[in-house]
């Protein structure tokens, strides 16, 4: 194995935003070739990332600061994977945008902002040290500011802008005030030297590091009592933004827990997990608690992805190797429901408000939508035999590998509170007659492609065992 | 060869809903014509393979199945992030419960044919829940078992709010969450499972080798058990049903009532009495007490109805209580009466919601009050209902009167006060049953006839076919039940050697 090889899809990934910013000087406002080479770009990135060999070893890089691991090649193809499914739906918003909103010509800029929130995530995972990693962390979340306010003169966008700054800068905080005490206690900065100071012995000292660093990355993740923010920021940004922001910002968070929980924190786990279990607990049950009587799409979106959250924590109690599996595969469904989900709410926006009632009859007009509709609510349901059934399947078995039934059959229980939720959108687009007065909905050949991809990958990813195999023995080393 | 064929009983229904997809849905003829021949290949194959397991009856079978006897055994690693495997296989228990699903769903699919709205999901969706079904009884592992029975509520709900009438979304979604807080118990156990018995395998037959910790059966064994008896209705979780089937469109009723409540006490027995023996003989009496609701209070309910398919669906919670009696009753002779009357009943509430969504079909109302003189005009589904009534009521030679003796003789021989009791009052509260089920015949089918109803018309052929048939397989057991106990008795032996 030639180390060299590991990190061009991260150089790759570095270049890739000022590439595609840069590219918009050589072509003239209306010009399609940022798009192609942003298509282009992530789909080589993408395919490099599969070729490299995973042997449950890991590379560094960089005074060893920089690491790719087993954990790191997944994460990085489910940000890319992320970034493609958006970067194919802000085409979509980019070409239907009504006069007085952002033309085809700011596709550039748009699509670097995902790059670069990529490009953090990646950061985050491939981080050994404090600093690395909580520049990573920032690298995600400063682009996803500037895209939540790309409508400058829409209300509802900059003060969802504005909100999200604000908040995020207190996480923040919490988040370097954690990281400090935790220098503090370990006298280093690196992950390793910090891990085996935390294997040494414990003090006061560490537990109010990690306090700090939940509450912090409480924010990112929308757990409870942190999640305020999300309903608000999830409706005013640009739709293919919320999109981006519940699943390339939700993994980059959770990837941040996963890298911190199994490394430098690795041997208090069983100390953190009665943290971990209440914080998954509370926060799956107020986010299922909130959606309940949404009426807006996007809001409601946002109450389901803070449940989904809290289903992620679940993981974290596991054991490494199976918390792993389960977190990358999860997220791996979870983008996909999800980008299928709003993808069929971003085009229901082209042309009616985003309410539920806009979903009326939807099923006699529009039968392939209303189908696509309802295969990623029963995803995100977790009915089987779709793919999200299989991904909490996953969540609650490394859950369990440690003996948490209660949490699990509070978990499941709570799976029934948000199945109701789901049922009632899924009853506007199917059982509510047709309203007359709703404008009708034209499906260019594209967005039907890209429906009809997303409806196959949420059926074909659960069933079929290649996905979540091939996750499996990258993390057991075959 | 015929274990292929036993593995494409599940396929086939999918792989007609994926031949359907290019037809357009305004071609209701050619899909009516695809899916009724994928259902009759269906009922053949699993006619020709149930007697294949009669026929091979006690002969030896694959020895990785064991403690079952397993016919069509198959084996294949499916997930290896947590090791399920794809189990299949069958024995008598299965085979019959198989058959009767072929059965209901042939006759559903029949039914259906002048239902309103996009026939092209409905008929997909319809073969989306035969295959959940199918998938239901045949698999072993229990992974692959609770994908299949969980699957069942992404088609439920779907078609009794977009085809039902009445209150359908209503309906619809009570059933469905209800069902959906039954699996929820089940899924928690189920890890339980895995992880507690050590073996590292979801296999049935794995996991029964070894003893599981007392603790964990105590709590784990009422969990699941209540979780399957939710989908079958057992008090206090038997508010769904009346509400569920009476909005579901016939061919849901039908299912759900028929095949689908029967999963519940299939798994009470394959799962949760097989794995946990222990557990079961501690709880079981407390469950024999929850019985006197279903069976006792179920039928005086069923009297106060009006609506046919309330009286219907109190009637299959009473049959249902009496499953669990021979559950509880745990001796050979009971279980052996338990298996019989699910199958018996399914046929029983199949041609009972058959035959009411016909007559609904005509008269536009279930409402028994405003019928009168359906005989005079609808001779043959008046018979055919009032045969349903007969069976249902326990007439010797149909097969209701076979497995609710059998679950009657079996409750008794178990020497306990409270069994006892409750089998008396069960076998009271037949006259009960008597009651509702003459009085709803008598005021349906006599007397005058409404102005409204002149012009109404008889079955066709295809719903008489559908009758003749599904009275066919009651007399068959009724008439006949020595092989299919044969069958039955083999496949209870194993599970009821761990007691």
């Amino acid at each position: 194995m030639s180390i060299p090889n590991f990190i061009i899809p991260d150089l790759l990934l570095l270049l890739f935003p000022f590439i595609v910013i840069g590219s918009r000087l050589f072509c003239d406002a209306k010009s399609n070739v940022p798009w192609r080479i942003a298509n282009i770009g992530f789909l080589l990135i993408f395919m490099l990332l599969n070729f490299i060999p995973l042997a449950g070893g890991e590379g560094r890089f960089f005074i060893c600061n920089w690491r790719v691991d087993d954990f790191g090649v997944f994460m990085r193809e489910v940000l890319v994977v992320s970034a493609i499914l958006g970067m194919w739906f802000s085409k979509d918003y980019f070409m239907h945008a009504a006069a007085g909103k952002p033309q085809m010509h700011q596709i550039a800029e748009f699509i670097g902002a995902i790059a670069f929130a990529t490009f953090g995530g990646v950061t985050v995972v491939s981080a050994c040290d404090t600093i690395t990693f909580f520049l990573g962390l920032e690298i995600a979340t400063i682009p996803m500011y500037a895209l939540t306010a790309w409508n400058k003169r829409d209300q509802l966008g900059s003060e969802a802008a504005t909100k999200y700054i604000l908040m995020g800068s207190v996480a923040t905080a919490f988040e370097l005030f954690g990281f400090s005490y935790l220098y503090g206690f370990a006298g280093s900065l690196h992950f390793d030297a910090i891990q085996s100071a935390v294997a040494a012995g414990t003090s006061p000292l560490l537990w109010i590091a990690v306090l700090f660093l939940f509450c912090g990355i409480g924010f990112k993740l929308t757990l409870f009592p942190f999640y305020t923010w999300a309903p608000d920021v999830y409706e005013g940004a640009p739709t293919p933004v919320t999109a981006v922001l519940s699943v390339t910002s939700k993994a980059t968070a959770i990837a941040f827990l996963v890298v911190l929980v199994y490394g430098p924190l690795a041997p208090v786990q069983e100390q953190i997990a009665p943290l971990i279990a209440l914080l998954a607990g509370v926060t799956l049950f107020v986010g299922n608690l909130g959606a309940l009587k949404q009426y807006r799409l996007r809001r409601f979106m946002a109450y389901s992805s803070i449940a989904q959250a809290g289903y992620i924590m679940v993981a974290l109690l596991g054991t490494a190797a199976m918390a792993k599996t389960a977190i990358i595969y999860y997220l791996f469904v979870y983008a996909v429901s999800n980008y299928l989900a709003f993808f069929v709410f971003g085009i229901i926006g082209h042309h009616r408000e985003e309410i539920f009632d806009s979903l009326r009859g939807l099923s006699k007009q529009n039968p392939s939508l209303a189908i696509a509709l309802a295969i990623s609510m029963f995803s995100l349901a977790g009915i089987p035999p779709l793919a999200g059934f299989f991904g909490k399947f996953h969540l609650f078995f490394s859950g369990a590998t440690t003996g948490h039934y209660m949490l699990i059959a509070f978990a499941v229980l709570n799976n029934v509170l948000a199945l109701f939720y789901y049922l009632q959108l899924v009853k506007s687009a199917w059982v509510d007659e047709p309203d007359g007065h709703l404008n009708p909905l034209r499906l260019t050949r594209r967005q039907r492609g890209v429906i009809i991809l997303l409806s196959c990958a949420v059926v074909v990813l659960g069933f079929l065992p290649f996905l979540s195999d091939n996750i499996f023995m990258g993390f057991s080393g075959f | 060869m015929e274990t292929l064929l036993f593995n494409l009983i599940w396929v086939i229904p999918l792989l007609t809903v994926l031949a359907c997809i290019p037809i357009p849905s305004t071609c209701e003829r050619a899909l009516r014509a695809v899916h009724t021949a994928s259902v009759s290949f269906v009922l053949l194959i699993v006619c020709v393979l149930t007697y294949r397991v009669f026929a091979l009856g006690a002969a030896p079978a694959d020895p990785a199945s064991t403690p079952f006897a397993l016919r069509f055994f198959t084996d294949i690693p499916w997930l290896s992030a947590f090791n399920a495997h794809y189990i299949v296989g069958a024995d008598g228990l299965n085979m019959l419960l198989l058959a009767l699903t072929a059965f209901i769903v042939w006759a559903g699919v029949l039914v259906s044919y002048k239902i309103k709205g996009n026939q092209k999901v409905f008929f997909a969706l319809i073969q989306l829940l035969a295959t959940s079904v199918y998938g239901v009884y045949m698999s072993f592992d229990l992974v692959l078992f609770f994908v299949f029975y969980e699957m069942e509520a992404l088609c439920m709900y779907l078609m009794i709010a977009c085809y039902g009438s009445g209150r359908r979304d209503y309906g619809g979604k009570k059933l469905t969450l209800t069902l959906a807080f039954g699996s929820s118990m089940i899924l928690a156990t189920l890890f339980g499972l895995y992880f507690e018995s050590g073996t590292g395998s979801w296999s049935l037959m794995e996991i029964s080798k070894v003893t599981l910790p007392m603790d964990f059966q105590m709590w784990a064994f009422p969990l699941m058990f209540m979780g399957f008896a939710v989908s079958s209705s057992l008090f206090p979780f038997h508010f769904w049903s009346p509400d569920g089937h009476s909005a579901a469109p016939t061919a849901v009723s039908m299912l759900a009532a028929g095949v689908m409540m029967k999963m519940g006490a299939y798994g009470c027995l394959r799962f949760a009495m097989f794995l946990m023996p222990e557990a079961a003989k501690i709880w079981l009496p407390y469950v024999v007490a929850l019985l006197i609701f279903n069976v006792v209070l179920g039928p005086f309910i069923a009297i106060r109805h009006k609506d046919l398919k309330y009286i219907t669906a109190y009637s299959s919670i009473s049959h249902l209580g009496l499953i669990f009696l021979g559950l509880a009753a745990l001796t050979p002779v009971g279980l052996r009466g338990a298996s019989l009357q699910m199958i018996s009943h399914g046929f029983l509430t199949g041609l009972f919601f058959a035959t009411i969504g016909m007559i609904y079909e005509r008269t536009h109302t279930r409402d028994i009050t405003e019928m009168g003189g359906i005989m005079k005009k609808m001779p043959f589904l008046g018979v055919g209902f009032v045969i349903a009534g007969f069976a249902g009521l326990g007439l010797p030679g149909f097969s209701g009167f076979i497995a609710e003796s059998t679950i009657f003789i079996g409750a008794f021989q178990q020497d306990s006060t409270l069994t006892r009791i409750v089998t008396v009052l069960a076998i009271l509260s037949i006259t009960t049953t008597a009651v509702y089920i003459l009085q709803t015949a008598n005021r349906m089918l006599h007397g005058p006839m409404p102005a409204k109803f002149q012009t109404l018309t008889d079955g066709c052929f295809r719903e008489k076919l559908v009758i003749v048939v599904l009275v066919f397989c009651l007399l068959l057991i009724g008439i006949f039940p020595g092989p299919f106990a044969d069958m039955l008795d083999l496949s209870i032996a194993p599970i009821f050697n761990r007691f």
